[in-house]
């Protein structure tokens, strides 16, 4: 029984995840980018949503109607302003710049918000459970693995169906042949890490609804959602998010074995894939 | 001095020398010897806190030429070299603290698992594409960290204290510190040197320029990166020692700082990615700024951050870039020139 | 050339183009009129495939070296070059792999739609040119024959609704049955009033296929003239070496 509720947790931990990996796997497919500062964004996110909650008495509902289009433009202009100057064949120029932007914007908020942990009062949603098949679960948990589930059904079918999404998968396998179709690259990139970003708006928004956060907690959100994508297998969105399960299933497990164990548990798994199986669970070798 | 004639029986090619180091580079390479004969004999013209903050200007530069010449040759980029450094710091404080070895003695066998412990990574990470290399370095740095916090015999959280370091006079460790900085400028930026004027070392800039017709040319693009890897973090593991037993003391967070790398990779791009001279460059404005603003904390690191991003942005090749592109006179020059011998033109 | 400015629908003048240090077009001058066949020979590294790609904006070029209906366009965006009406078939084919036969040509279909580009080519007339794409609509496009690769390059190509289409080797690594098959859709293309620019190695196929040749050897023109006209002698010379000749 305690397993089987270490299991559930896993999965409910999971979804955190997957809204952190989902916007990753996206970036990385198609302009072979990884944004360093991809888990600062969340906390960046993160304390704007409680400053706001905080001035002007929001809820949670209507704190996230405000992030996610913010986190949309945030994510639009980081490509404008700054991707779309260093996105190529090598990788050092992104990864260098994505750094820099890192370790400037954790050091801002650590100025303007001080290095407290806070968290974004829920209105009672935070404390409350359900009954599941005999065993209690956090309502939040499940909200949060019901729009994780969601967003990656979105975001597939966006991709599948939607002149958009054929248009950034052409531009993912062949960015020039791309260009020779009629798209315009640079207007693909700037929207798909407008997605990606946009995503992170729920994300932040849940994130500091089921825990605190603080400046320097954006590193350890990129590493989970590093380590989900590559669990997972690059180069498909629910390869992100079963990735995101085994993750955070390993992490529960880990954690009801020894509390200093837990993050430690995943990261022995997501080395144990590599070891393994490089090219994730899902991904085609 | 490393002038080597080129087919000389063939009478129908001219003749040729190849030259390879310059004036520059001679007056660079006497003011290096000079420099680290002034670091073996600090003990002797500067006080305990100058020997210190100079020991740790050392570990900045070994540290940087490390990340140098994994990110600006081998096209490694990593953002975990603290693993190394916190891996070899612990090693020495177990060998000299728990099992009683002269702590000088332990500095050098200590290496030995920051270069055991590196092949196991690279086999690992080297299967991950391009930039999720640099990420997953940094897995590697948090797991060495957390395995640190939860050890019972390193103290986990609580971390070690180098308490037989007691033993040794204050003068017998300011000759200790002074002899290791000098060795730690010799193997990182001289071992480096070396390297990169080998033949391994034209083969390390085929591939910066061009991994695949590299590969081509029938360099084993591979070994090589793996050679580097193994290297740069034996080159890290000696920073890490040699700093952390100036310390004195050793805990996880501080042993597997991140910090390390934010430095690194601030003074190798500032200063300018794949050249000797760049990362000399680069740390005298690290240590400079350090010492200067490091008091404003936070709005400091927003600064380091945001030039950073401007240089990846817009000055790819950092101050030395900019100086080589104007004047061609380089400290320490790793090119081939040829040079027709004037003689046999007529 | 004897030609017009005016029925030229695209054409380049002195027409430079270097790889970094390495220049690979040294004045190219070449007119493709409306609805004109013209085929490019040369041997590899002649510079056909530079010059396609300079025209289509994936090497800078200045704007004065390249024309299309009399408009400087050199240097223009790739993307902005097909919605000005310029298709490429590239060399390899290059196909969004991972996606679908169908799905690559949707992509085009999409682009000319927000692009607004209007034109007499649908999915359903490229299944009347090449009735295989209709059979293998939903298979992945690399696991395709050579041929029917080239057959969604080229539909992927003409749903862009061009003016002028630019061929780069089509025929290369194909069998002559496949060849002869995708030649025969020729005539049904141009009768669209699109113009043809066909790189080609085989000089009796670039012949019979077109209206008019030019000859490059290491990044000139060095002959010109009606693909009917111009003796074995003349390309054998103009390909090999030789001095540029007006036939």
């Amino acid at each position: 029984m305690q397993w089987f509720d270490a299991l559930v947790q896993g999965v409910l931990l999971g979804g955190m995840y997957a809204q952190y990996a989902l916007g990753m796997a996206l970036m990385f497919g198609v302009m072979r980018i990884v944004n360093v500062s991809h888990g600062d964004l969340v906390i960046l996110l993160s304390l704007i949503g409680i400053s706001l909650a905080t001035s002007f008495g929001l809820g949670p509902f209507w704190v996230m109607a405000a992030l996610v289009p913010l986190a949309v433009a945030m994510g639009w202009i980081l490509q404008k302003v700054i991707l779309n100057r260093v996105v190529g064949d090598d990788p050092l120029p992104s990864l260098i710049a994505t750094f820099g932007l890192s370790l400037a914007l954790q050091n801002l908020m650590l100025q303007i918000w001080s290095a407290n942990s806070r968290s974004l009062p829920g209105g009672g949603i935070e404390s409350r459970s359900v009954e599941v098949a005999g065993i209690y679960v956090g309502l939040l948990p499940v909200i949060v693995l019901v729009f994780a589930t969601a967003l990656t059904l979105c975001l597939d079918l966006m991709l599948k169906r939607t002149r958009f999404g054929r248009a950034l998968r052409a531009a993912a396998a062949d960015v020039e042949a791309a260009a020779m179709t009629g798209i315009n690259p640079r207007a693909v990139y700037a929207s798909a890490t407008a997605i990606a970003v946009g995503i992170l708006g729920f994300a932040a928004v849940f994130q500091s609804l089921r825990s605190t956060v603080a400046p320097a907690d954006g590193g350890a959100q990129l590493v989970y959602a590093f380590e989900a994508v590559i669990i997972g297998g690059m180069g498909s969105v629910w390869g992100a998010f079963i990735g995101s399960m085994v993750l955070g299933i390993s992490q529960a497990i880990g954690f009801r074995i020894d509390p200093g164990f837990g993050v430690l548990a995943g990261h022995l798994v997501f080395l144990l894939v590599l070891a393994t199986r490089p090219q994730g669970l899902f991904g085609k070798s | 001095m490393t002038s080597v004639p080129l087919s000389p029986t063939d009478a129908t090619l001219p003749k040729v020398t190849v030259r390879r180091q310059t004036a520059s580079g001679r007056v660079a390479l006497t003011l290096f010897v000079i420099a680290l004969i002034a670091l073996v004999a600090m003990p002797w013209w500067a006080k305990t806190g100058t020997i210190r903050m100079i020991l740790e200007l050392c570990c900045y530069i070994a540290v940087a030429q490390m990340w140098n010449m994994l990110a600006g040759y081998a096209g490694l980029v990593s953002v975990g070299q603290q693993a190394f450094m916190g891996a070899a710091g612990y090693a020495m404080f177990v060998l000299a603290q728990t099992f009683g070895v002269n702590p000088f003695l332990a500095i050098f066998l200590s290496l030995l698992v920051p270069a055991a412990l590196a092949v196991p990574c690279y086999l690992l990470l080297h299967r991950l594409d391009g930039p999720y290399f640099a990420i997953g370095t940094w897995v590697v740095a948090e797991v060495f960290r957390l395995v640190a916090s939860n050890m019972g015999w390193l103290n986990a959280g609580a971390g070690m204290s180098l308490n037989v370091m007691k033993d040794y006079s204050g003068f017998e460790r300011n000759v200790a510190m002074s002899l290791l900085c000098a060795l730690l400028i010799l193997a990182t930026i001289g071992g480096s040197y070396w390297f990169l004027r080998s033949r391994y070392g034209l083969a390390l800039i085929a591939i910066r320029d061009n991994p695949v017709a590299a590969a081509s040319q029938g360099v084993n693009v591979g070994r090589l990166r793996f050679m580097i890897y193994v290297a740069a973090a034996v080159g890290c593991g000696l920073a890490g020692a040699v700093y952390f037993m100036a310390q004195l003391r050793i805990n996880p967070p501080s042993a597997f700082d991140p910090m390390w790398s934010n430095v690194a990779i601030f003074i190798v791009m500032v200063g300018g990615i794949a050249s000797i001279e760049g990362v000399l460059i680069g740390t005298l404005i690290y240590f400079i700024a350090d010492r200067w603003f490091g008091e404003y904390g936070a709005s400091y690191f927003v600064v380091l951050g945001v030039m950073t991003v401007l240089v990846a942005l817009y000055a790819r090749t950092g101050i030395w870039g900019a100086i080589s592109k104007r004047w061609d006179a380089p400290w320490f020059p790793i090119s081939r020139h040829l040079i027709l011998k004037a003689e046999d033109r007529a | 050339m004897m030609e017009t400015l005016s029925t030229s629908v695209l054409s380049t003048h002195g027409l430079v183009a270097r790889y970094g240090d390495f220049q690979a077009l040294y004045g190219v001058d070449v007119t493709v009129n409306e609805g004109e066949a013209v085929a490019l020979i040369g041997a590899n590294g002649a510079g056909k495939s530079t010059f396609l790609r300079a025209i289509m904006g994936l090497l800078p070029v200045a704007p004065d070296m390249v024309r299309l209906g009399g408009q400087p366009i050199g240097g223009t965006p790739t993307d902005r070059m097909v919605q000005k009406g310029v298709a490429i078939v590239p060399e390899g084919r290059r196909l969004f792999s991972g996606m679908s036969v169908e799905d690559n040509l949707r992509v085009a279909v999409d682009q000319a739609e927000r692009l607004g580009r209007k034109g007499g080519w649908s999915l359903s007339r490229l299944h009347q040119l090449f009735p295989i794409l209709k059979e293998k609509a939903r298979t992945p496009v690399q696991s395709l024959s050579g041929g029917q690769q080239q057959m969604v390059s080229i539909g992927r190509a003409l749903l862009c609704q061009p003016k002028v289409l630019l061929c780069d080797e089509i025929s290369l690594g194909l069998a002559p049955k496949v060849i002869r098959e995708i030649y025969a859709a020729l005539p049904e293309i141009r009768g669209q009033g699109t113009a043809v620019v066909l790189v080609e190695q085989d000089v009796g196929l670039a012949q019979s296929a077109t209206d008019r040749l030019y000859c490059m050897l290491e990044g000139r023109v060095t002959l010109s003239g009606r693909s009917g006209e111009v003796t074995r002698e003349q390309i054998g010379a103009a390909y090999f070496g030789g001095s540029h000749a007006v036939v």
